[in-house]
């Protein structure tokens, strides 16, 4: 009964790891969401008046992101993320889990938030 | 009270898994997210509480129902934490499945992420491999045993998966219980740190690849009674060098003294390695384990062994004559494999309580039909079944069908990996 139930789920798991991947290649889908970018430019006072969960925006590699609807679904726990709302964030964004970047699954992610260019205040 | 401790390991086992679930449930997500985490978790806590019932501590084995019924639970637990958490990566995926494939697998892709998702997917491979050995009955039980370990592995991965998700509270605690439950299994019970040292006293051959040994406590002796059974591990003395392995044999005598007897059939390398051994070879022992024979003597009994099976029975018989209508139907395949027959017959000519059916029943499984009491005459009586698995599981089915209550049934079997 338990080999039969561990055969079955695994062989089950491997079937659908594999049909994830298919769909990947067959139908990427991700490129058309990234490719829905604005090219208004946002400039850091702007920024700044985002800086809530409730209505966060942040820049990161000079791009501009509506990331409301997202932080619920970040896998760290709010406190790590949250802090960022309103600011530029390029450089947390770079050093995650002790100074290692986020993944490329994360880029193409945060392509689908864009909201515009990020336009720093000149000093 | 019985049945209070039985109900320990369930309650036990759900609490850890809701309340797990209940800390970490996620609000506002997808439902396929919210799936996934909620996977997660109770996988998380179904593992937690099958490392707890791998322990083997006899206070902790009597308060828990016993050790055969924590190892089923140790099994339906990481069994089932093992499905949880092969769908909880799916369930993340699928997040995205409809709306963005490629991203639908980025969530889960091993090649394109770093550690946090590394960790995952070699926690799953060590979990599927540590699975693996312990299904594969072609292996040997040594390395079965080995690759079991590899669940352990894959546990603490699945755990660093979390911290590197920067999930470590409270994953932290709950990585620091589980290094602890891991290394109290492995130094208290399978290196022997906690196994109380006797040594090799006498040793009888009773059989066919049967022989009965007899143990000396070196020390403070195990505490145990007639129908349970311990762990022992046979390491060096003289002309024998022991597998140093701790298999489960059953008590087949307890002598005044504090010696017990083990009858050891060669059913694997390792017990059939110890059919040689002599005395004054080291042994540990574990235990003792089990309540098998410990219920109410106040109903006549009707016992049924199986070949080696018969040792619990014996042990019982030996320590005095029984205090209700007893009767004893013992099956044997070939003469030589059965052991004790003329100990028993001298025994139930002994005692008058005692009726003693001695049944060979050639190399096919038994004709129950043809030996079982009709069902009138088993109607109030405790039925002790003890023997291959299954002879017990056709027993049951037939005692069941004859109109013995199932509470009336009491079985052993050793499915201990």
């Amino acid at each position: 009964m338990m080999r039969y139930l561990y055969l079955s789920t695994t062989a089950a798991f491997w079937l659908l790891v594999a049909a994830l991947w298919a769909g990947s290649v067959w139908h990427p889908g991700a490129a058309e969401a990234t490719g829905a970018a604005s090219a208004r430019v946002i400039s850091a006072a702007e920024l700044a008046t985002h800086a809530t969960p409730e209505n966060c925006w942040m820049a990161i590699r000079g791009s501009v992101y509506d990331l409301t609807d997202y932080l619920p679904d970040h896998p760290s726990r709010p406190s790590i993320i949250e802090p960022w709302c309103g600011k530029e964030a390029t450089n947390a964004y770079n050093t995650k889990t002790r100074g290692r970047a986020h993944t490329q699954a994360a880029d193409d992610l945060l392509a689908q938030y864009r909201i515009g260019t990020f336009a720093p205040a000149t000093p | 009270m019985r049945t209070l401790r039985r109900l320990a390991i369930p309650v036990l086992t759900l609490a850890l898994t809701a309340g797990l679930v209940f800390w970490a449930f996620p609000d506002g997500l997808s439902p396929a997210r919210t799936l996934g985490v909620v996977l997660g978790w109770a996988g998380c806590g179904l593992m937690l509480a099958s490392l707890l019932l791998m322990l083997r501590e006899p206070r902790l084995t009597a308060w828990l129902g016993g050790l055969e019924w924590m190892y089923q639970w140790h099994h339906w637990c990481g069994m089932a934490a093992y499905v949880l958490l092969l769908a909880h990566p799916l369930a993340l995926a699928g997040d995205n499945l409809a709306t963005a494939p490629a991203l639908a697998w980025a969530t889960i892709s091993p090649f394109n992420e770093g550690w946090p998702v590394w960790s995952g997917w070699l926690a799953l491979m060590a979990l599927m491999l540590g699975l693996a050995a312990t299904f594969a009955r072609r292996l040997s039980y040594r390395a079965r045993r080995g690759l079991h370990a590899a669940l352990g592995v894959g546990v603490l991965l699945g755990l660093m998966h979390l911290v590197l998700l920067g999930i470590d509270e409270p994953v932290a605690p709950i990585l620091a219980v589980a290094a602890a439950l891991l290394a109290w299994r492995g130094i208290r019970h399978d290196w022997g740190v906690g196994a109380r040292p006797y040594v090799v006293g006498s040793v009888q051959a009773m059989g066919t690849d049967i022989v009965e040994i007899a143990l000396t406590p070196l020390a403070d002796p195990i505490d145990v009674t007639p129908g349970q059974f311990v762990l022992v591990a046979f390491s060096g003395g003289p002309g024998f060098r022991g597998c140093g392995e701790f298999h489960p044999f059953t008590v087949s005598a307890i002598d005044g003294s504090q010696v017990i007897r083990v009858a050891v059939k060669a059913l694997g390398d390792c017990t059939r390695h110890i059919q040689s051994v002599r005395p004054g070879v080291a042994a540990r022992v574990q235990g003792a384990y089990g309540s098998f024979l410990a219920g109410p003597l106040s109903a006549p009994q009707f016992w049924v062994a199986g070949g080696i099976g018969i040792t619990p029975f014996l042990a019982l018989l030996r320590a005095g004559p029984r205090m209700v209508p007893t009767t004893l139907c013992y099956l044997y395949r070939p003469e030589a494999d059965a052991p004790f027959v003329q100990e028993l017959t001298e025994l139930a000519q002994a005692d008058p309580k005692l009726s003693l059916h001695v049944i060979a029943t050639g190399n096919q499984p038994p004709e129950l039909t043809s030996w079982l009491p009709a069902a009138e005459r088993l109607a109030g009586r405790e039925c002790y079944l003890c023997g291959p698995p299954a002879m017990i599981a056709n027993l049951r089915r037939v005692l069941r069908r004859g109109g013995v209550a199932p509470r009336e049934i009491h079985f052993e079997s050793f499915e201990l990996l």
